[in-house]
């Protein structure tokens, strides 16, 4: 305990040092590396970025440590590395949510807190396809029924989300618009609180990553009727893809990635980049992800940046859908 | 019954083993700690423990976890008492009165109301937790936006009861809360309101920051423009200890707030916060002396501390017998249980039995440790109060500002407390109450929230918070309460505000 609190205590000094020195050429890494989390201790993204810290400090015998810098629904975090000194020992763990919240300061026409272009894409960690579930109870029992139903009482049917212009808001609409129907939003703060409104029957349908919803799907309590992934979730083999249901347009990952600020030296780049490949195959690393019931997706180069694009690109579609929320 | 004995059991043979123990008691001691820190609330103390529990198993994580929880509701009330600084947001109450009594050279009476109302709720609603966990969290899923409105509407009425004196002081301190409570990101929209470009400022002001800032600096404050020197509480060990009239006095506040807590902290979303508001109210609104409350009511300590206990183990209902966070640290805790590859949910119960009892038993260990903890401290924390105040009142500045940063990582939220507490200092110098305050800027994001998601719910529909059974019990309270305080507008009785309001004048002639 005692070594908890004093490595809590050295990390906040560590990064208190660390981003005023004005480093001369040494080797990387020479002192700290953060990491930011840019949600709360819990979430997806701090619980990711622990076990990559944990691991690329083992890799790199150098100490890193994870920071949540929290609020405004990830921007404050992802602002504080975009602007901080492109150096390789600030980097971000980001969600989808990277390429949203700039497409909505565009829609509100406010000055964008970050841009995507100010980050350099690292790898990606994990991807997990959302699952479409509703109450057991419920009178849909296939995703074809469930969207018959969406089209004859346009507007009538509701899901909970996490919050406008949110991760699971996001999947939904992207289904909404493939689809070509008109659901009720009722936005909650969390993924936390959107899952005990569709367990309290408070809305009708709800799109959440696998892992949280699978103890009710056994336990009887919700039922899954399609995933937004390119395959079928490997924990529930029955259930089909909206892909293969023929809407090719709701695709939907939570996914994880890591970043560097733009003007990262490419040696340090290179580090960074080798290093995540011995991460991924760490076997601490493995075993903590499978506990989490998530994926590890590992892309790097060329291949996450074409993820990464077209993902981005679906979800400024989107957005720009959704458009201003009180303007409707 | 009987097998819930025997699973007990179960649960005390894990909860004994000296290993669960240990971090049992570590959990304890952290948490108060933790509490003791002006700023720094569980939220934040669990945080920064989470990797920490890591290497741990599951059970030896979630127990140390837990007792960081309750730990910091306990040695959250000790700062407000003694300095009137809210150890984390819960304490607000507490500040008023706690510090009331402290200042009448009852600290240690004071200390010693809350260590034991805290430790009546937590066990009672461990027994609570234990026997009615599945039926009562399916009840609680029940309270979606529609109720959740009505149960907050009650709450505002809450306003009435907070402070003496002039009602329309009151009110226009909560206006000035409410107004605050509308910075911030709008949920329902994605707009930012009120930003001036500040990102940080997206999520809105922090109870904890303003709350220090208004309760606890501006009294620093307040307290160097004296012009004479107030003298340094001495207290004597004699008086450490309630009086006889004291523990009466401190019974059935125990016992309404024990239960009070408990059922707010069942419902998802629900802050602590809200219990010990809504319990102070109900002291006030029963006790036969009201216009002692704020100088020193010992009901005004006991209720809001036994709440702001119950809803802790409440708050555990939902967690442990469906898997649905009820709030942030029920969240932080599912996800340490992810991270050790126990999947909490319905199934729970069955498939992890051990960590399940182990943990119930554990609560009721971890509130003894805490008693056992806390009791003999209050002397020392007492005796805090000798230390000269040249001394004393700077070191509680760098706590604060140290603690409050601590939380996210912010300055900005520095300088919130910064600003607030020289709004407090102007608002007291003008015999403003800044309870109020808190109050609206607690209240205002939830209950705009509520409405709205109510509303999004019915596709705009009012008849919603009529058509559902809970919501409109509650909504019926509420009229039902608002009318009561017409009463003496009609009857032209003289009731104990008025009373107070004219003693407040007979004083100051």
């Amino acid at each position: 305990m005692t070594v908890a609190l004093t490595s809590a205590l050295l990390l906040l000094m560590a990064l208190a040092v660390a981003v005023p020195v004005v480093q001369a050429e040494e080797p990387y890494p020479s002192r700290p590396i953060t990491i930011v989390a840019p949600f709360p201790p819990g979430g997806v993204a701090d619980l990711t970025a622990r076990p990559v810290a944990a691991a690329m400090e083992k890799v790199l015998k150098n100490p890193v440590g994870v920071v949540n810098k929290t609020g405004a629904a990830g921007a404050v975090g992802m602002q504080f590395v975009a602007t901080s000194k492109p150096d390789g020992y600030t980097l971000l763990l980001a969600l989808s949510s990277i390429s949203i919240i700039p497409e909505a300061d565009k829609i509100f026409g406010r000055q964008p807190a970050f841009t995507v272009d100010q980050f350099e894409p690292l790898a990606l960690i994990s991807a997990d396809p959302t699952i479409l579930v509703v109450r057991a109870e419920s009178p849909w029992k296939t995703a074809k029924e469930f969207i018959e139903d969406a089209r004859k009482r346009p507007g009538q049917i509701s899901y909970s989300s996490s919050g406008v212009y949110g991760t699971l808001h996001m999947a939904m609409e992207l289904l909404s618009h493939a689809a070509g129907i008109k659901l009720r939003h009722v936005p909650y703060g969390g993924a936390g609180p959107a899952l005990t409104a569709i367990l309290g029957g408070h809305v009708d349908a709800l799109a959440s990553g696998p892992a949280v919803v699978l103890p009710h799907i056994k336990a009887g309590t919700l039922r899954p009727l399609a995933g937004w992934g390119d395959k079928r979730v490997t924990a529930l083999p029955d259930v089909p893809t909206f892909r293969e249901l023929g809407y090719r347009d709701a695709e939907f990952y939570i996914w994880a990635g890591l970043f560097a600020p733009k003007g990262t030296p490419e040696p340090v780049l290179a580090k960074l980049r080798e290093t995540l490949k011995q991460v991924v195959a760490d076997s601490d690393f493995k075993t903590a992800m499978a506990k989490l019931e998530t994926p590890i997706v590992f892309k790097q180069g060329e291949e996450f940046r074409t993820f990464f694009e077209a993902d981005a690109r679906r979800l400024a579609d989107g957005v720009r859908q959704v458009g201003r929320v009180e303007q409707k | 019954m009987w097998e819930t004995l025997q699973n007990l059991s179960l649960g005390f043979s894990v909860a004994l083993s000296p290993a669960v123990l240990l971090y049992a008691f570590i959990g304890c001691v952290v948490g108060t700690l933790v509490g003791v820190l002006p700023g720094v609330g569980p939220l934040a103390g669990i945080s920064l423990l989470l990797p920490a529990t890591f290497g741990l198993d599951a059970t030896r994580a979630i127990v140390m976890l837990a007792g960081i929880y309750y730990g910091a509701m306990y040695g959250g009330s000790t700062t407000s008492i003694l300095m009137r600084i809210p150890g984390e947001a819960a304490s607000v109450m507490t500040c008023i009165d706690g510090y009331a009594m402290a200042r009448k050279g009852r600290a240690g009476a004071a200390l010693a109301i809350a260590a034991v109302g805290s430790y009546i709720a937590g066990t009672v609603s461990v027994v609570a937790l234990m026997f009615l966990a599945p039926p009562l969290a399916r009840f609680a899923l029940r309270f979606g936006p529609p109720e959740y409105f009505a149960l907050l509407a009650l709450g505002l009425l809450v306003l009435a009861y907070m402070s003496g004196g002039s009602m329309l002081r009151s009110l226009a301190m909560a206006v000035l809360g409410l107004l605050l409570g509308m910075i911030g990101i709008d949920q329902m929209s994605g707009y930012f309101r009120f930003h001036y470009g500040v990102v940080e400022l997206g999520d809105g002001l922090g109870v904890v920051p303003v709350a220090v800032g208004l309760f606890g600096l501006s009294e620093i404050m307040l307290t160097a423009g004296q012009a004479i020197r107030p003298d340094v509480i001495k207290p004597k060990f004699r008086e450490l200890l309630p009086s006889s009239t004291e523990w009466r006095a401190s019974a059935s506040p125990i016992a309404r707030g024990t239960l009070l807590g408990f059922l707010i902290g069942i419902i998802p979303g629900s802050a602590h916060i809200i219990s010990s508001f809504v319990s102070y109210a109900l002291e006030r609104r029963l006790s036969k002396t009201p216009d002692e409350f704020g100088r020193g009511a010992v009901a005004g300590v006991a209720g809001p501390e036994s709440a702001n206990n119950a809803a802790t183990s409440g708050a555990f209902v939902p967690m442990l017998a469906l898997g649905v966070p009820s709030g942030p640290i029920p969240a932080v805790m599912l996800a340490a249980m992810m991270v050790h590859g126990v999947s909490p949910g319905p199934l729970l119960i069955h498939q992890q039995p051990a960590l399940f009892w182990g943990f119930i038993a554990s609560m009721y260990v971890g509130n003894v440790v805490l008693l056992v903890l806390n009791l003999p401290l209050v002397g020392l924390f007492v005796n805090l109060l000798r230390i000269p105040y040249h001394f004393l009142y700077p070191a509680i500045l760098i706590f604060s500002i140290v603690g409050v940063y601590a939380v996210s990582n912010s300055v900005i939220d520095v300088w919130i407390m910064l600003a607030m507490a020289l709004l407090g200092y102007v608002l007291r110098k003008l015999d403003f109450e800044t309870a109020p305050i808190v109050l609206g800027l607690v209240l205002a994001p939830m209950l705009e929230m509520a409405l709205r998601q109510s509303l999004a719910m019915s596709d705009g529909r009012y008849a919603i918070f009529v058509n559902r059974p809970i919501a409109a019990t509650l909504l019926a309270a509420a009229a039902f309460l608002t009318l009561l305080g017409l009463v003496p507008l009609i009857s032209r009785g003289v009731d104990w505000r008025t009373r107070l309001a004219l003693a407040e004048k007979g004083e100051k002639v």
